[in-house]
């Protein structure tokens, strides 16, 4: 060992010594840092999920609340209803599909107007961009309830479209031709003038008016990275506006479609103020039978749980299956 | 009696709070060394109005002064009381409880303790009805009442309804009705009142089920169900229904402001709930106690409660000094009393069997 070697050696070690109750430090920060981040998702997340999974298997007395047991019976009433084996009904099921039905429908629609309005945003100058970002976000600060109300009194009738349907004559028009009688049978008319709530039209509007704006704003920063000379090209090549819409802008945001998709639909299971408000009752979703269940007059809190669950599975099941549909998608085809 | 919680934010609010605040605490201290009574009751406009009319007429007529306690309502209320009476420590010495409330108490044990009835003389004054004995005393002193009525739009319903029976005519009502959603918004009351033999049917299944198929006949009448108030609020006052069930004194106060509705009693009458007094089994104010449920059954206070809260009161017209038209704003004949006992025992039946019928499952 030369000299050189040694010194070097030295100062190596000498290094070695001074970093080591630094890493100490950092080490112990990050440690603390993890703990702090898991002790949080713990406290926010899991022990509140795990309390739902365990009140689902509580037991319901007759006349008073609920005790702790271990009984499956929340989740066999889900599927067959309290009186089983003498009867057995479908209304929970049923309303587990419809909560499926409005997310989709609503999250469907929400999307295909949405990426159009934010693709022509997109193309605008910077300021007008920033302006609609701005008013969007800002719409988003309503809440549920705000935006119900609203919609409310457009579908009321004496403030909103029935009213315009009969100052206009248009309600005597359908009277005389007969479509009245016809609006009648589909639920959509009294005796007196036209009626759009309740309805499955009004409720999925409104749900997508809720998530419209999380739609735009979350396509904006794909649509906006979209270069624009590929249309351009594609253009010049003489495709068509619908043909370059289906050939290169739709490929090139695909990805961020399917997850906003997937955001948007698991927004809306939770929906409930505008169901309560514009769903007929035997169109009512699984969120709003666990609030009856759980803050309604049975307290009836391991049956509200044990839908919680069911509906938490569910979701997971579409999400599972957007995802497939995502990496199937990421895949050059 | 969420009906006069919600009343209070949107009529009353603050200032009337802040007042009767601070009467209550600048009085304490005067007679700090004199008898109190803790006192519960549904918060906001109720509670205010309890504060400001009835607690000081009664600290002015007894000398103890009532401490307010705030009940978010009947049933989440008993819940905190079986908590506090397992720990030993109460917040409240009287309870208001809605009957169904009073009778899961009562069931529960330990919780609510026997009156003695010899000290609460003017008790005499109520219908034995609102004096509730589960079989070890009287538990439970009627306090106040109120309905939930037949409502219509008199500007598009020209003759009243002389019976429930004329909801179920398709011909008049078709897609017009606002009810409630809920089982026992005692629909099914006035339903069994109208075609059964009253709380006699809720006894059998079978009963109950005969009662619920008939409300299904009215399906294609009902345009709302409501599950909030105020849709049935709005309903009424946009047009979009022209008749239905809902509270008695809000629908007089909103066609006092001069929306078009209008309640009514036809002759099987309208459903009425009450609230009762009930003495934690914990306390030991049983003397202060008496004397507040004697003081609250006196017809006098009863009416003072139905001019200033707007409840119904608990004795007979005649007993009061109410005139004609301040009865008629709280209250009417004939009363559907609910089938208390079903709405408990059978309640996950009687639940989703409603359920099924509305959702049309």
């Amino acid at each position: 060992m030369s000299v050189a070697d040694d010194l070097a050696y030295g100062a190596e070690k000498a290094a070695v010594a001074i970093a080591a109750p630094k890493a100490a430090v950092v080490g112990r920060v990050s440690l603390a840092v993890h703990v702090v981040l898991w002790a949080a998702v713990l406290a926010f997340c899991l022990v509140p999920l795990l309390l739902v999974l365990i009140i689902s298997f509580g037991h319901k007395v007759e006349g008073a609340g609920w005790e702790w047991a271990l009984t499956l019976e929340n989740y066999k009433r889900f599927f067959v209803g309290a009186n089983w084996p003498a009867e057995s009904t479908s209304l929970y099921l049923g309303q587990l599909y419809w909560s499926m039905r409005y997310a989709v429908s609503a999250a469907l629609l929400a999307i295909v107007t949405a990426l159009p309005f934010t693709y022509l945003m997109t193309r605008q100058s910077r300021r007008a961009q920033a302006v609609w970002l701005v008013f969007l976000l800002a719409t988003v600060s309503l809440s549920e309830v705000f935006s119900v109300m609203g919609w409310d009194i457009i579908l009321s009738n004496n403030s909103g479209l029935p009213m315009l349907f009969a100052a206009s004559g248009l309600t005597d028009w359908l009277k005389e031709t007969g479509w009245f009688d016809v609006l009648r049978d589909w639920g959509l008319a009294n005796p007196r003038n036209v009626k759009f709530k309740p309805s499955e039209v009004a409720t999925v509007l409104t749900l997508s008016y809720l998530v419209w704006p999380y739609a735009v704003i979350l396509l904006y920063p794909a649509l906006s990275r979209l270069d624009p000379s590929l249309a351009e090209a594609a253009r010049t090549m003489g495709a068509g506006p619908w043909t370059v819409a289906r050939t290169v802008i739709l490929p090139s945001v695909r990805l961020p479609l399917i997850g906003t998709t997937l955001l948007l639909f698991v927004f809306l299971l939770g929906a409930y103020v505008a169901i309560t408000v514009f769903a007929d009752p035997s169109q009512h979703t699984t969120a709003v039978s666990v609030y009856e269940h759980v803050r309604g007059s049975t307290l009836n809190a391991p049956f509200g749980a044990a839908q919680s669950v069911i509906l938490l599975v569910t979701a997971t099941a579409f999400l599972l299956l957007g995802q497939w549909l995502t990496r199937k998608a990421a895949r050059p085809s | 009696m969420t009906s006069l919680n919600r009343r209070a934010l949107l009529k009353r609010g603050g200032a009337f709070a802040a007042v009767s605040a601070a009467s209550t605490v600048m009085g304490t201290p005067l007679i700090a060394q004199a008898r109190t009574l803790r006192v519960g009751s549904y918060g906001g406009y109720f509670e205010n109005s309890f504060k400001e009319h009835v607690y000081t007429a009664f600290t002015a007529a007894t000398g103890i002064t009532v401490e307010s306690v705030t009940q978010p309502n009947s049933n989440d209320w008993l819940v905190t009381m079986q908590q506090a009476t397992a720990a030993g420590s109460i917040p409240t010495d009287i309870s208001l409880y809605a009957r169904d409330t009073m009778i899961k108490a009562s069931r529960l044990g330990g919780l609510i303790k026997p009156l003695d009835m010899a000290k609460i003389p003017a008790s005499s004054n109520l219908d034995p009805y609102f004096l509730f004995d589960a079989g070890q005393g009287v538990l439970g002193v009627g306090a106040m009442s109120w309905f939930s009525a037949m409502v219509i739009n008199p500007t598009e319903v020209k003759e009243a309804p002389a019976s429930w029976a004329d909801f179920w005519d398709t011909s008049k009502y078709e897609a017009s009705l606002g009810l409630s959603k809920n089982y026992n918004a005692q629909f099914m009351d006035i339903t069994a009142a109208t075609f059964f033999d009253g709380a006699a049917t809720f006894e059998t299944d079978e009963g109950i089920l005969a009662i619920i198929a008939k409300v299904a006949e009215l399906k294609p009448n009902v345009a709302l169900w409501w599950s909030a108030e105020s849709q049935m609020e709005q309903a009424m006052k946009n047009g979009d229904v022209i008749g239905g069930q809902y509270y008695l004194d809000v629908s007089n106060l909103m066609a006092s402001e001069g929306f078009p509705i209008k309640p009514i009693f036809p002759k099987e009458g309208n459903p009425q709930d009450y609230g009762s007094w009930c003495l934690s089994a914990l306390s030991d104010k049983d003397a202060e106690a008496a004397e507040f449920m004697n003081f609250s059954s006196d017809p006098a206070t009863q009416a003072l409660m139905s001019r200033k809260i707007g409840t119904a009161p608990l004795v007979a017209k005649d007993k009061t000094d109410l005139t004609a038209d301040e009865f008629a704003f709280v209250s009417g004949t004939p009363a559907i009393k609910p089938a208390y006992e079903a709405y408990l025992d059978k309640e996950t039946f009687m639940k989703e069997a409603w359920d099924k019928m509305v959702a049309g499952a």
